[in-house]
């Protein structure tokens, strides 16, 4: 738990810097002189995360400070306190101290003090801005030099010179002040928090309602529902989160605590923790008056003008040089994925023209025209444009081991974890969305596949029982295991079920891998007590159904007493893949050079036929299946001699399969299409592509084609190879 | 981008199939193309003809004829490609042949009498006046059938077997 909370806490000192970076540039602009609305406002975006983070985290001196720092910048955005120079120049030496709360934070530097920034920031704030504690332009270029040398905040001189021009009377004062703020927020209205789910909230598994109530057991309660996203019914997708809630708590709760019940929600839901303003500002405004009169009287130069404020500016630089070069900070944006995808699909562009290239030109002229160069910095591109949507596995599997526990704890279970190939790397699209069909499985795996303690010890093996979780990539297709070593798929009773829910007839004739597939038939649960884990018989028909939705498929294999594994095929989609273009009855194929082991020109009666539909090759003393494309595909006349053709060998689950097309055209680098962008996953095709000159081919899906496909044709190409 | 203006008509284009007339929305349309044989899929309904290659994506071609019921359409020199967007999602449809860009009013438009089809891919008809190129006006009353191209989407798996 620690590891995952470490983890998350690391994504949120990520967010902090980049928050920082943000309000520093923001800062910076403002400073200069851009005091738009869109500039105050991303300061105060970027502070306001960085408080919210900081309260879940239980940082309270960071969500304090920071949390006075969003007042002020609250009041600028609200446009009650003027941008002007000087309020500028409060609010970057609160920038700064900012992140020295985050360092603290950290546990890299020790908590800063941070008073005198603070009464800065609350005196701002409490005289909308007309009365600001300013340095005086000889302090300020002192504290400039200190700052290139230390690379620090230039607040530990300006403490310093405070006393010299009398400014200690005001800081008293401004404790006072502290506690009127205190009081006020203490006694202020309720908080107001506005929830607003992604809208693939649901499929996240980040239940809204169940927030809601978390806020509601606190003492909260729903006070504005809306519901203007919804769509028209037949456009609304009901695993689509689309309501904005409007929550109201009472004022005597922490922010963290209300904080604390979206603790878990997914990162891109909207939640706006506000507390109702307090009146505070118009009470204390008379208090203040006479101690700002009282200190103007006594130091007229610290009043409020441009010209001190212009003394400031050269600090404004150092923020960007120095401080940013030091600190070796994780180095990551956000970038939008529709921008991602846009690259992706130019550089899928920039190969097809490449190759277009490479068709029309003669090798002499390729060379003339540098083309090979082209090509090498073209790939390179492609390269790491790929890499940029790819992220580990490890993202969606990090939430299985809590699981886990959890059902332990359910069901009385012990189960071991055992994790493969966690870093391999998926588009993240597809990490996205197997979350879901992830937890079904391996729910299921717990509550059906994995015997009780005690079972399991009469059966003779070990107590605990384990699980283990595995991917990999296979061609172009990431493989995602579930399997346990439970008991296996009770086919009997899985077949009496169905044909009890009138799944199948009960005279039907099914082979193993039928009756297993019967397990992700919808409204199929042979649970014989519904529990609340699974057993409502939507489980694995979710998970045909979301992977199916990826353009993936579902397999199953099962042996009775030793374990299920379920696996889940996925396409890396928009992936280039080296393949081998085969050409078939005019058209053309790739074939996935990874699933090629070698191709072969038969002699005469080498290929021969076993049985009336089944052929095959003996090769250097092995007989291997030979299956022909054509016959596949239920494409008629295509039944040349099988020595007018060549067979491909290629390597599938199934072992060693002889895949019987035309001729070999090329080898070349393919940009995959995906068929489901338009049309709907095709069993046997792992997608299209464009060629050099502009034709279609099919690439073709080794596994689906001659793996199980093979032994079990009936669910593949049903319709087609009768 | 909507072909409806605030005077409740709207832009649709308008093709044959057989000697049937048909219309759709304007603002679906992407382009019209030549007809060109289309990359034959295996394992799919046999009104999708295959797909194609449009600027870089791969869209499916569909026998609308066929579609909707009908015996397939016979390629000639005037078949074209109506390429259209379904819901974000882009489809090309083989028609017999294009015939013209016709502005409607949405009160002509009568919902489609509940006949006896598979499914509803007709959402209403509506007379229109067929332009002749002669300049004189052509006689009144040719009926278009207005397609419900949402009802027409690819992107579930329709049942072969059926």
């Amino acid at each position: 738990m620690s590891d995952e909370l470490d983890e998350i806490q690391a994504i949120f000192f990520e967010e902090c810097a980049e928050g920082l970076a943000t309000a520093e540039q923001g800062l910076s602009a403002m400073a200069a002189g851009d005091v738009s609305a869109e500039v105050i406002a991303g300061v105060f975006r970027a502070v306001h995360s960085i408080k919210g983070g900081a309260g879940a985290f239980g940082h309270a001196a960071l969500t304090a400070f920071s949390h006075a720092f969003e007042n002020v910048l609250d009041e600028v955005r609200a446009g009650r306190i003027a941008p002007v120079p000087a309020v500028t120049a409060v609010m970057l030496t609160a920038f700064d101290m900012l992140s020295d709360h985050v360092e603290a934070a950290k546990g890299v530097a020790p908590t800063p003090i941070d008073t005198v920034a603070l009464s800065a920031l609350e005196q701002v704030l409490a005289t909308g801005g007309t009365a600001v504690p300013q340095a005086p332009a000889p302090t300020t270029t002192a504290a400039v030099e200190e700052v290139d040398e230390f690379g620090f905040t230039p607040v530990a001189a300006v403490i310093d010179d405070l006393d010299p021009f009398g400014f200690e009377p005001v800081g008293i004062i401004l404790e006072d002040l502290d506690i009127v703020a205190a009081d006020a927020s203490a006694e202020a209205s309720g908080w107001t928090v506005r929830f607003a789910p992604s809208r693939s909230a649901l499929a996240n598994g980040s239940e809204p309602l169940l927030v809601v109530r978390e806020v509601e057991h606190l003492g909260g309660s729903v006070a504005e529902v809306d519901c203007s996203a919804l769509p028209p019914l037949r456009e609304l997708d009901p695993e689509d989160s689309y309501m904005v809630w409007t929550l109201s708590a009472p004022g005597s709760l922490l922010e963290a605590d209300i904080a604390e019940c979206f603790d878990f929600v997914s990162p891109d839901s909207v939640i706006e923790i506000t507390r109702a303003e307090p009146p505070a500002t118009a009470k204390s405004q008379p208090v203040v008056m006479p101690l700002v009169e009282a200190f103007e009287a006594t130091s007229p130069e610290l009043q409020l003008d441009p010209a001190p404020a212009a003394a400031t500016m050269p600090v404004v630089p150092k923020l960007d040089a120095p401080r940013s070069a030091a600190e070796p900070a994780a180095q990551t944006i956000r970038v939008e994925l529709t921008k991602l995808d846009i690259l992706l699909n130019l550089v899928g562009e920039l190969v097809i023209r490449n190759s277009i290239l490479t068709d029309r030109l003669t090798p002499r002229e390729q060379q003339r025209v540098e083309l090979p160069e082209l090509a090498r910095l073209t790939r390179e591109i492609q390269d790491n444009v790929m890499s940029l949507r790819a992220q580990p596995i490890k993202q969606a599997f990090s939430r299985v081991p809590r699981m886990l526990r959890d059902l332990s704890v359910e069901t009385g279970k012990q189960v071991v974890l055992e994790t493969v190939g966690d870093m391999t790397e998926v588009d993240k699209g597809v990490i996205e969305k197997i979350g879901d069909p992830l937890t079904h499985m391996i729910r299921n795996a717990v509550d059906h596949g994995i015997e009780s303690p005690e079972d399991r010890v009469a059966a003779g093996k070990p107590r605990e029982g384990t699980i283990r979780l595995s991917a990999a990539q296979k061609g172009a297709r990431i493989l995602v295991r579930v399997s346990d070593d439970g008991g296996g798929i009770d086919r009997p009773r899985v077949r009496a079920k169905a044909v009890e829910k009138g799944i199948i007839a009960a005279e039907a004739v099914l082979s193993n891998e039928e009756i297993d597939q019967l397990i992700c038939a919808p409204g199929f649960s042979t649970a014989a007590t519904i529990s609340n884990i699974s057993g409502r018989g939507v489980g694995m028909d979710v998970v045909r159904s979301n992977v199916e939705a990826l353009g993936g498929r579902v397999e199953i294999s099962s042996v009775p007493g030793e374990g299920t594994t379920f696996t889940m095929i996925l396409p890396l989609t928009l992936a280039i893949l080296d393949g081998m273009v085969v050409r078939l009855a005019g058209q053309r194929y790739v074939l996935p050079l990874a699933a090629v082991v070698e191709s072969v020109k038969p002699e005469p009666r080498q290929v021969q036929l076993m049985s009336p539909t089944r052929e095959v090759i003996e090769l250097r003393g092995d007989y291997l299946p030979v299956r022909r494309l054509g016959d596949l595909f239920g494409f008629v006349g295509s039944s040349r001699a099988p020595e007018d053709s060549l067979i491909i060998i290629v390597e599938s689950e199934a072992g060693h399969v002889g895949l019987m097309v035309d001729t070999i055209e090329d080898r070349r680098e393919v940009v995959i299409k995906s068929l489901d962008q338009n049309l709907h996953p095709i069993r046997g095709l792992g997608g299209a592509t464009i060629l050099g000159d502009g034709s279609i081919a099919l690439i073709l899906d080794v596994e689906a084609l001659v793996g199980t496909a093979a032994t079990a044709p009936q669910h593949a190409l049903k319709g087609l190879a009768a | 981008m909507s072909s409806t203006n605030t005077s409740g008509e709207r832009k649709i284009v308008t093709f044959s199939l057989g000697k049937q007339v048909f219309g759709t929305d304007m603002s679906a349309l992407i382009e019209i193309r030549e007809w060109e044989e289309p990359t034959p899929l295996p394992s799919v309904a046999p009104y999708i003809k295959g797909v194609t290659n449009l600027r870089g994506t791969v869209i499916p071609v569909m026998g609308l004829a066929e579609r909707i019921g009908w015996p397939a359409s016979e390629i000639h020199s005037r078949s074209c490609i109506l390429v259209v967007n379904i819901g974000g999602n882009q489809c090309g449809l083989l028609v017999d042949e294009v015939a013209d860009i016709v502005l409607i009013k949405e009160e002509d438009i009568q919902p489609a009498p509940d006949m006896e089809m598979a499914e509803n891919v007709i959402c209403g008809l509506v007379q229109i006046t067929a332009r002749v190129t002669d300049g004189s006006q052509g006689e009144a009353g040719t009926m278009v059938s207005l397609l419900d191209l949402n009802a027409l989407s690819l992107t579930r798996p329709t049942d072969v077997a059926a």
